[in-house]
């Protein structure tokens, strides 16, 4: 393989997103998630109170933290650009870690690793918008390799290194908590696996002797707890310190979770329908968990190619297939179907297994057809994804990417929140205050780039302004009742009609469709 | 002709006639009269050999307390007195001289004095450590100044006699006068600052440490020394090592000991073992003379002078040593058998900058009590996952003590060790790294004795700690001239590493009663003083610090493989406080008694080493 190839092809991957994210925003396209913590580094660089809880509690972690890192390019373009570099890191790695690890030709991973990056729209969704699809990859596929450099050289480095990328999993969405129980199994395996007793016999009776022996049962017991404890302690500890910090901070220890101004989960789920829920679209999910861990398989042919091309150990195949146990557990609490995040991190897991156990089983050329092939019918399956997707904005990257290339001459077209922020900026000057709930409106927040002239909830005045606006404020955004957040903000129509009653005298100087702008007169 | 007692022995039939051929051998390479081979390289125990004596109408005289010419023994060397064992003692009313020997019978060394001295020799029969003792005192005044002032003559700067120099009490004092004054000026300023530089202080010492383990982890992919390796290795090829074992007081450990050495798996005649024993320790000298079976180690005897320290003892016994490594152990340590060979294939494996290797250090008595398997989970991170951590950052290497084998030229030209510093090794760990050489870890391991008992422990600690800051305070007389000989890298690991440890001990007690004040007693006082963001950096780093280490000291168990202590790694809080106690009387030690050597009582533990291997060292699996 050319020494410089992989640095090559992660470059040009790194422009293919650039250019796509471009033609995104040219035509409005813009994801909340980015805006969301684009608005928190504004709020983090140029607020001056609160700033341990934008800095501290803004949820996932990882990805906030690796939007800091591109400050710099600014607060809009700071998470796209983290996100897009991490995809490509991850394309970069992955080929490494096949030119490491793996007998197949480069000829073949390469190109099979180069499309599914560059065409399957998951990956391509997971760059260009700043959500943290593309850490939950990177971080996914960093645990995995992990284990699997476990098992071809067992030395704590790599177990350590997987519990400090566990920590990271956790801290990129909140669920993979559960990890610690879809787990279990391989771990208690591998301890089975390292009594090294009876040899000879069948596996049956080997775990018959492991679990009726009691010194054996001691010893199990013993390493299980030990290799559990190595592999969760740092992840539990983290959440549990976090927790308690944001008790302690914030009043509530799941504040990262609960809060708006916090996590963008919570006004991003108001624009995710759930596909079992949203019956009026075409999907292929209903009820239960059988099912939905079909579509798993069926969305990623490549993690069917990594089961079928794997040949080892029982606790590396249930490794392999522990993220389908936790997508169980997961599904028990949540009781509805999940988004794209959850579905990319198969692909990353499938390529490290196939890298690691793809061609033990049957010939090169066998394994390399079906890597192949699965590869191709991953990308494929990736625009099902897309075509049928429940979420709004999934939809509209769909559509904004079957047309961006034949428009990309087109006029510019400027998004709701950048006309809003347009107006706005137009308007308020340090003595013509507006007020503003960033719960709902934190992208208009950051298309203004800057907070002078507003008045936001981070600052220690704003629920006394908020009791009696005209006061302190000349003017006031409100979400209207046709946006989907309106609910998650104070600053709706239904509390303005409260504050009306109240006596305020509200004047409508601009509306979009999910906002209004109203100047407010003094009593 | 028979010429000595082992030919006589042997003539009848006493002794047997191959293994005076061995010793032969043996004392020519070693310059040592036969009767000390013989007495000192396992072949004849002391008893039989009195008894035979005996037999052949020679009385043990008590030499120690025969009159004494001093003109005569300062005529003979000292290397000579003690390789040979004779004392000449006065001269006779009947003109000849009188010779105290071990053996009475050798006619050449007769026949030497009686030419040096133009006069008729008569023999009496001394005890061999009788005559050692005797010749050390009376013949080892220049040696033993030598070894407390060899170092501080060749390199003051780098002498441990100084504690604090002028510009560093200047520094100190100067510092605290500004602390007082700008506490003065604004109180709550300064104590914010302060707890933020502590609480952050506290936390990258321990993330460093961390990752000082994660890297050192990475030392198990490779296996520095194979087995292969060793068992290839030609014994004739094998060059003398000298093995340093200063004891003081350790009567009872004598037994054990020689049964450590006899499982080294080294040749018998390339072994040159020095029991290095203080004038004033009877106890040890009798423990040896009333041994059943043959000791396998010389006995040298340090003559008293201040400071009664390990390092002066051991600077004491290089003049006498012969062997091109040198490594140094406790009395109670049982190394692995082939700890010396895996040596002897790292040194010539490695290039020749690397003049030090360590090997690492468990404990034998791990599941005694809950403080020896505390001190194991501390022992195995350290020894396991710190010190290879710091060799592949190259970063300087604090020794541990015991289980330290050097290329003797190089450490002589090193100057041995600093006695007035009471953690020797690891100022001599430093010293190698400023002079342009570098310490190995050797992947072979020694297992000690764990200190069972919580006051004994404290003792040790306290020692080790001034001996930290002794260390600090010694390499960074000139912090400008460190960085220039050891870099940047260097200079911030070995702050990280060997200051850092006794500030986080020192700072521990302090935030921990901070957390306790405000996040748990809720003292409404504490949170008024400091904003909300100084008290979230101090939870959070005193928090993710304890479980770091908590972590760290889990990891370690997982690569020994004993899990049992796994979750005793949760306990290390209060382990630390033991450690904060420990600091504090160091620091006053190192202001009050700053060469006082603590002294570790061993033998305390009622387990037995025998039968305990150091292993596994393999992966887990």
């Amino acid at each position: 393989m050319p020494k410089q190839l992989t640095k090559i092809l992660t470059i040009v991957l790194i422009a293919y997103y650039i250019v796509i994210s471009w033609l995104l925003k040219r035509h409005g396209f813009e994801h909340s998630s980015g805006l969301f913590y684009s608005e928190k580094l504004l709020l983090l660089f140029n607020a001056k109170q609160n700033t341990i809880l934008t800095l501290g509690f803004t949820f996932p972690t990882t990805v906030f933290f690796s939007s800091l890192f591109f400050v710099p390019l600014g607060y809009l373009y700071a998470p796209v650009a983290a996100s897009l570099v991490m995809t490509a890191f991850l394309f970069y790695m992955l080929v490494d870690e096949f030119k490491k690890e793996s007998k197949f030709s480069w000829k073949l991973y390469v190109p099979i690793l180069f499309c599914l990056f560059a065409f399957h729209p998951m990956f391509v969704f997971a760059a260009v918008t700043g959500r943290r699809n593309a850490v939950i990859a990177l971080v996914a596929f960093l645990i995995f390799r992990s284990f699997f450099r476990y098992y071809k050289q067992p030395v704590t480095y790599h177990i350590s290194m997987a519990s400090l990328y566990i920590g990271a999993f956790i801290f990129s969405n909140f669920d993979f908590i559960w990890v610690v129980l879809a787990f279990f199994p391989f771990i208690f395996l591998i301890s089975l696996d390292g009594l090294l007793i009876a040899r000879t016999e069948s596996p049956i009776f080997q775990y018959y002797e492991a679990l009726n022996n009691r010194s054996q049962r001691r010893k199990l017991a013993n390493r299980t707890a030990a290799l559990y404890l190595v592999i969760f302690l740092l992840p539990l500890m983290a959440v549990l310190l976090f927790r308690s910090l944001n008790s302690q901070y914030a009043g509530s220890p799941t504040y990262f979770l609960d809060s708006q101004y916090a996590n963008w989960r919570i006004t991003g789920n108001q624009r995710i329908g759930s596909l079992v829920m949203s019956a009026g679209r075409d999907n292929v999910l209903y009820q239960t968990q059988v099912v939905i861990q079909g579509f798993i398989l069926f969305l990623t042919p490549l993690y069917i190619a990594a089961v079928v091309l794997f040949r080892g150990k029982l606790y590396e195949l249930f490794t392999i297939l522990a993220m389908l146990l936790y997508y169980s557990f997961l599904l028990l609490s949540y009781k509805y179907t999940l988004t794209l995040s959850y579905y990319l991190l198969f692909i990353p897991i499938a390529l490290v297994s196939i890298c690691y156990y793809g061609t033990s089983k049957y010939s090169l050329k066998t394994s390399s057809w079906i890597f192949g092939i699965s590869a191709l019918l991953t990308i494929v399956m990736g625009f099902y994804f897309f075509k049928h997707s429940a979420s709004d904005e999934e939809m509209e990257f769909s559509k904004e990417m079957s047309s961006v290339y034949n428009n990309w001459e087109g006029p510019r077209i400027y998004s709701e929140s950048q006309q809003v922020a347009e107006y706005i900026s137009n308007l308020v000057t340090d003595d013509n205050k507006i007020l503003i709930d960033d719960a709902a409106a934190y992208p208009i927040v950051v298309h203004i780039g800057n907070l002078n002239g507003m008045i936001l909830p981070h600052q220690k005045t704003f629920l006394t302004i908020v009791e009696n606006p005209a006061k302190f404020v000349k003017y006031i955004l409100i979400a209207k009742q046709t946006n989907p957040t309106q609910n998650l903000t104070v600053l709706n129509e239904f509390n303005l009609i409260k504050f009306r009653l109240k006596g305020l005298k509200a004047l409508l100087m601009y509306e979009s469709p999910n906002w209004a702008i109203y100047q407010l007169e003094k009593e | 002709m028979p010429i000595s007692a082992l030919d006589n022995m042997v003539s009848v039939g006493l002794f047997d006639e191959n293994k005076l051929k061995e010793i032969e051998v043996i004392a020519s390479e070693f310059n040592y009269s036969y009767i000390k081979t013989a007495l000192n390289f396992g072949f004849l125990t002391r008893k039989k050999y009195v008894a035979f004596l005996e037999q052949e109408g020679f009385e043990l005289i008590a030499v120690r307390d025969e009159e004494m010419d001093m003109q005569y023994i300062e005529q003979c060397e000292l290397i000579e007195l003690n390789s040979i064992l004779y004392a000449p003692l006065r001269k006779m009313p009947d003109g000849t001289l009188l010779v105290a020997a071990a053996d009475p019978q050798d006619e050449k060394l007769k026949t030497l004095l009686t030419i040096r001295f133009n006069m008729p020799v008569r023999f009496v029969a001394a005890s061999d450590l009788d005559i050692t003792w005797l010749v050390h005192i009376k013949r080892g005044e220049y040696y033993v100044k030598e070894a407390v002032f060899s170092l501080m003559r060749k390199d003051p700067e780098q002498s441990g006699l100084i504690t604090f120099t002028d510009p560093q009490l200047i520094f100190i004092f100067g510092s605290i006068a500004i602390l007082v004054i700008l506490l003065f000026i604004s109180f709550l300023k300064v104590a914010m600052v302060l707890n933020v530089v502590f609480s952050v202080a506290f936390f990258g010492t321990i993330l460093f440490k961390l990752y000082l383990s994660l890297n050192g982890s990475k030392a198990e992919m490779k296996e520095l020394v194979n087995k292969a390796e060793v068992k290839a290795l030609q014994e004739n090829t094998l060059p003398i090592y000298t093995i340093l074992l200063p004891v003081y007081k350790e009567d009872k450990l004598i037994r054990k000991l020689i049964w450590n050495l006899r499982s080294l798996d080294y040749p018998r005649g390339k072994l040159d073992v020095k029991l290095l024993i203080e004038e004033d320790d009877d106890k040890t000298l009798n423990a040896v003379r009333n041994l059943d079976f043959p000791a396998n180690f010389e006995t040298i005897v340090v003559p008293f002078h201040m400071p009664k320290t390990k390092p002066k003892a051991c600077n004491y016994g290089l003049h006498f040593c012969r062997g091109e490594y040198l490594a140094i152990y406790d009395a109670e340590d049982v190394p692995d058998s082939d700890q010396l060979k895996k040596c002897v294939v790292l040194f010539r494996k490695l290039p020749p900058e690397f003049v030090v290797l360590q090997g690492a250090l468990n404990y034998f008595n791990k599941n005694e009590n809950m403080l020896t398997r505390m001190f194991t989970l501390e022992y195995t991170y350290w020894f396991d996952y710190m010190l290879p951590g710091l060799m592949s950052l190259d970063i300087p290497i604090p020794l541990g003590g015991t289980s330290n084998h050097f290329k003797f030229d190089k450490l002589m030209e090193l100057g041995g060790w600093d006695p007035f510093n009471v953690t020797e090794d690891a100022d001599l760990g430093v010293r190698v790294f400023e002079k342009g050489f570098k310490v190995g870890i050797v992947n072979s391991t020694t297992l000690e004795e764990a200190n069972n008992e919580p006051f004994n422990w404290i003792r040790q600690r306290s020692r080790w700690i001034k001996g930290y800051m002794q260390t600090t305070l010694v390499h960074m007389r000139n912090p400008a001239r460190l960085i220039r000989r050891i870099g940047w890298r260097g200079f911030l690991g070995f702050n990280f590493f060997i200051a850092g440890t006794s500030i986080t001990f020192l700072l521990y007690p302090i935030l921990l009663l901070f957390l306790l004040t405000y996040a748990i007693v809720k003292l409404t006082f504490v949170a008024s003083l400091f904003p909300d963001w100084v008290l979230y950096i101090a939870t959070f780093n005193l928090v993710a610090g304890n479980t770091m280490m908590i972590y760290v000291n889990m990891l370690s168990v997982f690569k020994r493989r004993y899990y049992e202590l796994i979750l005793f790694g949760a306990l290390n809080p209060l382990y630390w406080i033991m450690h904060s106690i420990a600091a504090y009387k160091g620091l006053w030690q190192l202001i009050y008694k700053p060469f006082y050597w603590e002294k570790t009582n061993h033998g305390l533990t009622k387990l037995s080493s025998s039968g305990t291997s150091a292993n596994p060292l393999e992966p887990v699996q």
